[in-house]
């Protein structure tokens, strides 16, 4: 190896870098050593060389990355699979090199070269990566610099670790290596590969997000039901009632009551507040009475918030419901009530039905929210109401018996599109989101606005009332969300920190919990009380649209703009079973009473029942599998008529409410 | 590099009024474009998502833009999604149809309607997981039979408990057992009310009618025997009949043998109605048209139902002793199956039919008027259904006619002339609101149907006349040259010549044949 030709690599390294400091001391030594005779170790030399010659030219990448992509492809069968997981990271780092150097072109065609490759999987990243296209959206875009800044994890078996570090060293290609070494954290594991499928954190990326869920979701989550609720009461004594004894049930329910104040007085400092009763909370009356079931093994937790006072007349109403509820599995599939909105002219946004189904909501883009009670419009819907509900001849015809002008109370505050309204549990009030940033609050009864509630900075996309009434969850286009009382025109917690839009809020049953889905693909679990971020759960592919707590809080299901659903565990932050079905958004999600069945409605028209007692068993009896093998079968697939169906929600009765706007284009 | 090419910028630029753009800027602002315009376009996913949409519209882009701070692009009318039209002659070009519109026309034209308000309305999707058949929900497709496969597959495959439900029994609700009441009473006793005429249409498009068709089709049976002489209750029941056909929501297969015979009863009764006066032909020709498409829906379905319907129809028209009512149901069943039936069946028998046909139409010969009448209507349908055969063939087979018939033809130019000539304006009357190409294409029965009535009438009119002046068109001697009755036996093979079989059709007919055949090929004859 010629002395001369090694000095001259380097020098042009050099300043091919920029290194003109380095350059200049090295010319300098150069020139002191150069009558001394010197020693060079070939392998050194040689390495110098290949760094000259290769360049820092955009070719290099792509050659790196196109040698490693047919490599990887070509390998075994066997290991396959985790090699080509690597492919991904090295792909969008690549890019965001050439990007960052300022190769726009380059880097253009190498994406658009090898884009195929990964579409399947990361089909929204790579939209979003598509309009990088100078190092300043590469600064401006967060998700790119949580990348840059981060490593991902990626599981590899021992040989499949050993094949990659061969394979880089032999073949020389020190940009790929590189890459690989700054951005990729191997953890190898002995013993045989894993599949792709079991391995959720393989599916998206999402940067530093990964280590921290990783610990967050260490942190422990008390997922049972509240203590003391009327459930709970109604299965020691309720069984014992009749309907001809509701006399004597009324004193019980007063002895409960009683029994309570001391209890809860000690644990709040509260002294008189009488706990309220869940009414999300799935105890089956007559399922509960005769045999175990996952309600009645749900462990009791005391409140964090204060809960507000019920009073007895509700108190009474619930428990007839509950006397009253249909028993429904997967052999006794529910009864459907649909609400279709006719004549919305692409203007509904979203829609609502209070617990017994009287009143449903409808927000518009033209920022109006509308209330249809349907016991004054007809006299059918009146009767799901007061009567059974399982009258087969009350088929709606509702338009023609009202003469009045308006069937619908006019709600008219907001200034802009109404994206989300929620009942409260009594039904008296009414909380809308709109994209004007605010929350109001209506009354049922004065038909008139109560309050508007400001703290959003950007379109407010979903607000819930909890289940007991009083506190709501709202989350916005600011990436947060917010937990509010219905007294104070201020939010009571912030909760930060989402990558992107909170597209969707749901209450935990024993309301110390909220869930948060978002467009960054998680959902995140939050501690009401604290306001921390309790669990982080990974592995939807878009964002997320719905999410539903199983009646026991130890299940929540979320489903996404493709259409798949995932059931979570929330004490392990494990996704339980994937549920592939529906091939448009899931607009909503329910969960019967009893906790036995969960109702999907989705854009492509359909009502879908899936049954969750068949996972959740397993899950149970086989906990150290952790409900692998366990998946959730489709029951009942629903069609409506060219409808999408927006929402969903179960009766205290397990009748199943389901709202859409009838639209011709579908 | 960037989708947007620097020739946009440049254009944008200049309609922005900044004439001297270097080309470097637009270079370095295209990417940058590209940028912004993908974010606001995530936005905008995101304003769509929330409004429970999922197609994309000016809206949800103006709401996107207000987003990021940025004044909204006005004038575009909300609501409906925009149409792209393709532009003519471009692969990947696309406009808006935008159009301009005349501002004094907007301002006098009447008040549109006020589009309607919002409703909502309520029905059961399921009851208990079963789905109603309601108008509100989505017909079922397969009512039965499928789901129960589907279901025993479905159980298979995973063992897991499915519930199968025992067979129930069949129970109408009061709501259906009430329609059913309804109908069945309008059709025996007001069949001519405007009322009728809803619940035809009622049955024609209902799609939670299935339980009701075996009740209706044993109701139709039931009071086609009984009431064969009631003419108005048997057209109303046919019309019943009809509806339920239509009826896409229908599974009306497997009643089909139950139906079927009323059909054909209708269609080839000796006696329908109980007063002269009773227009039956007018029912056989509508139970014709019924047999005929119920063959050509089921034909695949059950292969055997054609021919067992030709067999049946094909005996009566053959048995002599049948009465002529009898011979004109079965011609009529036959020729609405269509012209290769017709060319089948009908053409090779009908030399010797003629034969046996001509006494009873001759005055002298049979002094019934009522049976000679009704001679002439068997005459007048023979005859449309060789002539539409005969129609068929020469659309077919255009080019090859054959040139010696010519000079067949020539004999008797003077007389064809003027009568062609003559024939020529009813011609035009009857198939001249239909260009001769698009009659092609229509569908053969609804084309021959129309034709087929009036010819009749005109047949028997032209024959009456040709009675009382005593001068048959089928004067001339019965048994012509061996050659036109040999073109008829062979009918049945393609290779016949349409020239040949319309000659000898002519010699059978007379000119009346000349009508079903269009202008421009009847002048390649002549």
């Amino acid at each position: 190896m010629d002395e001369e030709e090694i000095d001259k690599a380097v020098m042009a390294y050099l300043r091919k870098k920029g290194f003109k400091e380095a350059e200049r001391v090295l010319q300098e030594e150069q020139n002191r050593v150069s009558s001394v005779g010197s020693r060079s170790d070939p392998e050194i030399a040689k390495q110098i060389l290949t760094f000259a010659e290769s360049g820092d030219g955009p070719l290099r990448y792509h050659e790196g990355y196109s040698k490693l992509r047919t490599w990887s492809y070509s390998s075994l069968d066997l290991y396959k699979d985790e090699l080509l997981r690597v492919l991904y990271p090295v792909f969008i780092h690549c890019f965001m090199d050439l990007v960052a150097k300022g190769y726009v072109q380059e880097a253009r065609r190498f994406f658009n070269c090898f884009r195929d490759d990964h579409e399947m999987m990361h089909k929204r990243d790579l939209q979003k990566f598509e309009g990088i296209l100078t190092p300043s959206h590469l600064e401006e875009m967060e998700f790119a610099c949580a990348l840059r800044q981060s490593k991902v994890n990626i599981k590899l078996c021992q040989y499949s670790y050993e094949l990659l570090l061969q394979y880089l060293q032999k073949t020389q290609s020190l940009t790929m290596l590189g890459i690989i070494n700054e951005h990729i954290n191997f953890k190898v594991s002995p013993g045989h590969p894993s599949s792709i499928s079991d391995d959720a954190d393989a599916v998206s990326l999402i940067g530093s997000s990964q280590d921290i869920a990783k610990q967050v979701n260490q942190k422990e989550v008390h997922w049972g039901l509240l203590e003391d609720s009327i459930e709970e009461r109604f299965e020691k004594h309720g069984g014992l009632l009749s309907d001809s004894e509701k006399v004597d049930g009324e004193n019980k329910e007063a002895d409960g009551e009683d029994k309570k104040r001391p209890v809860e007085g000690n644990k709040q400092g509260a002294s008189a507040k009488k706990m309220k009763k869940d009414k999300v909370v799935g105890a089956v009356g007559k399922n509960v009475r005769s045999e175990t079931t996952t309600v009645s093994v749900a462990p009791r937790v005391k409140p964090e918030l204060k809960l507000p006072v019920m009073p007895p007349d509700e108190e009474q109403s619930i428990l007839e419901d509950l006397r009253n509820r249909v028993q429904i599995s997967s052999l006794a599939l529910p009864s459907v009530s649909f609400y279709t909105f006719i004549n919305t002219h692409n203007g509904l946004n979203c829609s609502a039905v209070s617990h017994d189904g009287a009143l449903v909501a409808g927000g518009f883009s033209d920022s109006s929210l509308k209330v249809w009670d349907m016991s004054k419009i007809g006299q059918q819907a009146g009767s799901i109401n007061t009567q059974g509900e399982n009258e087969p001849s009350l088929n709606g015809h509702v338009l023609g018996s009202d003469e009045r002008k308006q069937p619908y109370t006019l709600f008219q505050g907001h200034a802009g599109p109404v994206y989300a309204a929620s009942f409260s549990p009594r039904g008296d009030y009414i909380l809308s989101s709109s994209s004007d940033a605010t929350i109001r609050l209506w009354s049922n009864k004065l038909n008139a606005n109560l309050v508007c509630y400001k703290g959003h900075n950007y379109p407010v996309w979903d607000v819930q009332f909890s289940p007991v009434g009083h506190y709501f969850a709202s989350s916005s286009h600011d990436r947060t969300a917010r937990i509010w009382s219905m007294d104070r025109i201020q939010p009571l917690r912030i909760m930060a920190g989402h990558l992107s839009d909170v597209d969707c809020v749901q209450w935990h049953p024993n309301c110390n919990y909220i869930a948060t889905g978002s467009s960054d693909k998680t959902v995140r679990l939050w501690d009401v009380h604290s306001g921390e971020c309790v669990r982080i759960f990974i592995g939807h592919r878009s964002m997320v649209l719905s999410l539903a707590m199983s009646p026991d809080g130890r299940y929540m299901a979320s489903g996404d703009e493709d259409g798949s659903i995932m059931m979570w565990d929330l004490s392990t932050g494990r996704c339980i079973t994937p549920l592939v079905g529906h091939t448009s958004c899931v607009w909503s999600l329910a969960f019967s009473c009893e906790g036995t069945l969960l109702a999907s409605g989705s854009a492509d028209c359909t009502v879908k029942l899936w049954d969750v007692t068949a996972s959740t068993k397993i899950s149970k009896t086989e906990e150290s599998r952790s409900g692998s093998g366990s998946r959730l079968r489709s029951l009942k697939t629903l069609p409506t008529k060219s409808t999408p169906v927006y929402n969903l929600r179960f009766s205290r009765r397990n009748l199943l409410f389901a709202t859409g706007a009838l639209s011709k284009g579908v | 590099m960037s989708i947007v090419p620097k020739e946009s910028i440049e254009v944008i630029a200049q309609s922005i009024g900044i004439n001297n753009l270097s080309s470097d800027a637009a270079l370095a602002l295209a990417p940058d474009v590209e940028y912004r315009v993908r974010e606001i376009m995530q936005e905008a996913i995101k304003c769509m998502r929330h409004s429970k949409r999922t197609t994309l519209t000016t809206d949800d882009v103006d709401s996107a833009l207000s987003l990021r701070n940025v004044e909204p692009i006005y004038g575009f009318a909300s609501g409906d999604p925009l149409r792209f039209k393709r532009a003519v002659g471009r692969k990947d070009l696309f406009y808006i149809d935008d159009k301009e519109v005349d501002l004094k026309d907007v301002i006098e034209a009447p008040l549109p309607k006020a589009p309607l308000d919002t409703a909502v309305v309520v029905h059961w999707l399921a009851i208990e997981g079963v789905q109603p058949a309601i108008p509100e929900n989505v017909a079922m497709e397969a009512i039965v039979a499928p789901a129960e496969n589907k279901r025993l597959e479905h159980r298979k495959e995973d063992a897991l408990p499915v519930d199968i439900k025992l067979p129930v029994k069949h129970v109408l609700s009061r709501e259906l057992q009430l329609y059913f009441d309804k109908i069945t009473e309008l059709t025996t006793n007001r069949s001519d009310s405007v009322l009728f005429k809803e619940a035809l249409s009622s049955l024609a498009t209902d799609s939670g009618l299935h339980p009701l068709v075996p009740y209706f089709s044993y109701f139709i049976a039931e009071e086609v025997t009984r009431n064969l002489n009631d003419l108005s209750l048997l057209v109303a029941l046919m019309r019943v009949v009809q509806s339920l056909l239509r009826n896409p929501h229908i599974h009306i297969e497997p009643y089909l043998h139950q139906l079927m015979p009323s059909i054909i009863t209708c269609l080839v009764a000796k006696r329908l109605g109980h007063r002269l006066a009773d227009d039956h032909w007018e029912l056989r020709d509508f139970s014709a048209t019924l047999v005929a498409s119920i063959c050509r829906r089921f034909g695949h379905v059950y292969h055997n139902l054609q021919t067992r319907v030709t067999k049946t129809l094909l005996n009566a028209f053959l048995d002599p002793t049948k009465a002529m009512t009898q011979h004109y149901g079965a011609i009529q069943g036959l020729s609405a199956l269509g012209a290769n039936v017709v060319r089948l069946l009908i053409l090779p028998n009908l030399e010797p039919y003629l034969k046996l046909l001509e006494p009873e139409m001759l005055l002298e010969k049979q002094k019934n008027e009522v049976k000679r009448n009704e001679a002439w209507r068997v005459y007048g349908a023979l005859m449309c259904a060789a002539g539409n055969c005969v129609y068929e063939r020469l659309k077919m087979l255009p080019g090859l006619l054959s040139r010696p018939n010519r000079q067949i033809w020539r004999a008797n130019s003077g007389l064809d002339l003027t009568i062609s000539n003559k024939r020529k304006p009813s011609n035009s009357d009857l198939l001249g609101h239909q260009p001769p190409l698009k009659k092609l294409a229509t569908a053969a029965p609804a084309a021959v149907s129309i034709p087929t009535k009036k010819d009749i009438s005109a047949a028997v009119q032209a024959g009456g006349a040709a009675t009382i002046s005593g001068q048959l068109p089928s004067r001339r001697e019965w048994p012509t040259g061996g050659d036109g009755s040999r073109a008829l036996t062979v009918a049945w093979k393609e290779e016949v010549d349409a020239g040949d079989l319309l000659c000898s059709l002519f010699e059978l007919f007379g000119e009346g044949i000349l009508s079903f055949i269009q202008p421009p090929e009847l002048s390649l004859f002549l």
